[in-house]
């Protein structure tokens, strides 16, 4: 009896010592493989800030204006004038009626198969 | 066992037997005891040996902590990037465990030829833990060094702080020492606020912290910089500074003094003449600041719109007669006083009000003291603590006495936002938290009547600021020249000046003011002058034209915007307003 309990007993141990064994070495794994990632993650975030600092140097205004000096005359812009504003009030106002007659000339010539449009297209050969 | 069933055998020895195991196995029993004892103690030692060894977190000095600390993002109103954090590597070494100090210092120098190698040397021999090499080195230098093989020697990754804007907000910005401290600037104040007690407490680790939101917009800035650059080479200017302040809430909304520095190299901060105009620079103001002579004495009641003054002869003070340039000499109103800028009528204006209370005007102001502002580079004004006669004549055109640029521009705020004095700031600030700071230093209708000279200034035929206007057509800019000579040789100088000009816009609903100072300007070309009209002015107006759209002001060339803020009195005296 006591000697089955005692063979028994050491099997257990054997066993747990294996199990515990297991348990550590998987721990190891577990944490060489955090201590990868968090250097890996360190480095991203190194490499990020190189680039968020990259775009923020891209966004001055003082990068992009000498750009913006150096196409002035290929792209014909420059610095917004006065007079470049509007102004709502200054739009004209919608004529009291329609011109009925015009856009019945218009339907007209549609359905004759001419397309004003067209026309203006040509002129301008846009495709 | 055995003894027992042998049972017939003579006794002694039995019992002998019996005794002697037994005296064995108590004997075995209090061996093992011991041993575990021993064993246990043995582990229970080394437990607190652990325990009481103290892991050196320090490197020469500073925490490892301390190294790593970030600092929150500052960003401009808009969210853009005004300054950031990036990682660096710095190369650190531990000598004790260099095998051969001779080729490390050999290999090192290869890919860092830049470093000594008496020091290196020195640097790399000894028992020491933790030296540096050389701090916040690139990637690349990273690389090199690591194929190198050395052992001993390896990098660490340090926090370091980056302008992407570089020159152009230098001064707002300030600059941070290789520990990551603010040394300069709106760094520096963020480290006596905030900053340095988070990183104290552990906190301010990764990039978890909240960004600074400053209220500078960073497209304004830019447009005054590079104004300021190009009033440099333009006038030949020694030096050139300007500021521009939301009226309301009294927001910085850009800052700027040339010559200035690099914030990425703080070593260019320690250049000569780099030092903030704007708030570390005190300067005689000259005839900006006769709109607050104006505005006091309009304040007081003891002068009204309409007045005339006696301009026909210059005042004498004794052995000195104060007299005025290109002076009209005769009898001029309130508004011509101050569009032709004349000195008599500016004295005669301050007589009105009496000199005590000009002075105490002067303290409503805040002129004897420092402006409340968050930079620490400030400088403390001086004025004299009480006028004599002829010191408050020439403080009357702003002689005499000495306030920074920042002093003029809060001043201004106050006298076209309706008369609340507001402490101008960096930080954001909304115009209801502005309004429970404000300060009533004059009545609205004061600052109605500053509104109204300071537009006229800039559109009527003599005007000082009609060169100022005629690059801002639209905005309605108005506001006050002043030449300051500068004293050479303990007299005042009229071939050096300093040149202000004083601004506001735009001026039907003011929503801006501006200060700007050219430093020792010469002429432009023949044709020009050098007084503040031809470059403080025309600088004004150059900036205006181009950052009002960016403010959202539109241009109106309608006469009826400028007719509206003419006062009624003045109307009923001169019809057409001017």
């Amino acid at each position: 009896m006591i000697r089955n309990l005692n063979i028994f007993l050491l099997f257990v141990s054997v066993v747990m010592l294996a199990g515990v064994y297991a348990l550590k070495f998987s721990i190891e794994g577990t944490a060489s493989a955090r201590t990868a990632l968090a250097t890996q993650i360190e480095d991203q975030e190194g490499q990020l800030s190189l680039l968020k600092a990259d775009w923020a140097v891209l966004n001055q205004p003082g990068h992009i204006d000498p750009i913006i000096k150096r196409h002035q005359e290929e792209l014909a812009i420059g610095p917004v004038q006065q007079e470049q504003f509007g102004a709502f009030t200054a739009l004209p106002m919608r004529p009291a009626k329609p011109d009925t007659a015009a856009m019945d000339a218009l339907f007209a010539a549609i359905s004759e198969g001419i397309d004003p449009i067209d026309a203006i297209l040509e002129m301008e050969v846009i495709e | 066992m055995a003894a027992i069933t042998e049972g017939h055998v003579p006794t002694i020895a039995i019992e002998g037997a019996r005794k002697q195991r037994g005296n064995l196995t108590q004997a075995r029993i209090r061996w093992m005891v011991l041993a575990v004892v021993l064993g246990l103690g043995l582990v229970s030692g080394r437990l607190v040996q652990l325990g009481m060894a103290e892991t050196d977190q320090t490197i020469e000095g500073q925490t490892r902590d301390a190294i790593t600390a970030t600092r929150p993002p500052i960003l401009d109103r808009n969210g853009l990037e005004m300054a950031v954090d990036i990682r660096v590597p710095s190369l650190y070494a531990e000598p004790r465990r260099i095998i051969d100090v001779e080729e490390a210092v050999r290999e090192l120098r290869t890919v860092l030829p830049d470093l000594d190698e008496d020091w290196l040397r020195d640097r790399l021999t000894g028992d020491q833990g933790f030296v540096w090499v050389k701090r916040e080195l690139t990637p690349a230098i990273q690389e090199a060094v690591m194929r190198l093989g050395i052992p001993g020697i390896d990098f660490i990754t340090e926090s370091k702080r980056f302008y992407p804007g570089m020159n152009e907000a230098a001064h707002i910005l300030g600059s941070t020492n290789v520990d990551n401290q603010g040394i300069a600037g709106i760094e520096r104040h963020m480290d006596t606020e905030s900053v340095a007690l988070l990183q104290e407490l552990g906190l301010a680790r990764g990039n978890a912290l909240t960004p600074v939101e400053l209220s500078v917009d960073m497209r304004v800035q830019h447009v005054l910089h590079e104004q300021l650059m190009d009033a440099m080479t333009r006038y030949q200017a020694v030096a050139a500074a300007g500021v521009m302040l939301d009226i309301h809430t009294g927001e910085v909304i850009a800052l700027a003094s040339v010559p200035d520095f690099n914030p990425n190299e703080p070593a260019t901060a320690l250049v000569k003449d780099t030092f903030n105009r704007i708030t570390s620079g005190i300067f005689e103001p000259g005839s900006i600041f006769k709109t607050v002579t104006m505005a006091g004495a309009l304040d007081s009641g003891a002068v009204a719109i309409t007045d005339e003054f006696d301009a026909r002869y210059g005042i004498r003070f004794g052995r000195y007669t104060i007299d005025d340039f290109h002076g009209k000499h005769r009898i001029l109103a309130l508004p011509e006083v101050y569009k032709y800028s004349s000195n008599i009528g500016t004295i005669r204006v301050m007589q009105a009000m009496g000199k005590d209370n000009y002075r105490a005007f002067l303290s409503r102001m805040k002129f004897d003291k420092r402006v409340e502002f968050e930079l620490p580079e400030m400088r403390v004004p001086t004025v004299p603590d009480s006028f004599s006669e002829v010191g408050a004549a020439t403080a009357s055109f702003g002689h005499g006495l000495s306030v920074s640029p920042l002093h003029m521009a809060t001043a201004y705020a106050a006298f076209v936002n309706g008369g609340n004095y507001i402490a101008p700031t960096l930080y954001k600030r909304d115009i209801a938290e502005a309004e429970a700071l404000y300060e009533r230093v004059l009545r609205p209708e004061t600052s109605a009547y500053l509104r109204y000279l300071m537009r006229l200034n800039a559109i009527s035929t003599g005007g000082s600021g009609s060169r100022m206007n005629k690059a801002a057509q639209g905005y309605r800019v108005g506001g006050k020249t002043g030449t300051a000579e500068k004293v050479v040789d303990g007299r005042y100088s009229s071939s050096k000046v300093t040149n202000f000009f004083a601004s506001a816009f735009p001026l039907d609903n003011p929503r801006y003011t501006m200060v700007i100072m050219v430093d020792e300007p010469k002429a432009e070309n023949a044709q020009s002058g050098t007084t503040a009209g031809w470059n403080a002015g025309t600088l004004t107006g150059r900036v205006v034209q181009r950052v009002a759209p960016m403010l959202g002001i539109a241009p109106d060339f309608s006469e009826a915007v400028d007719q509206q803020i003419v006062p009624a009195e003045v109307r009923q005296l001169y019809p057409e307003g001017f």
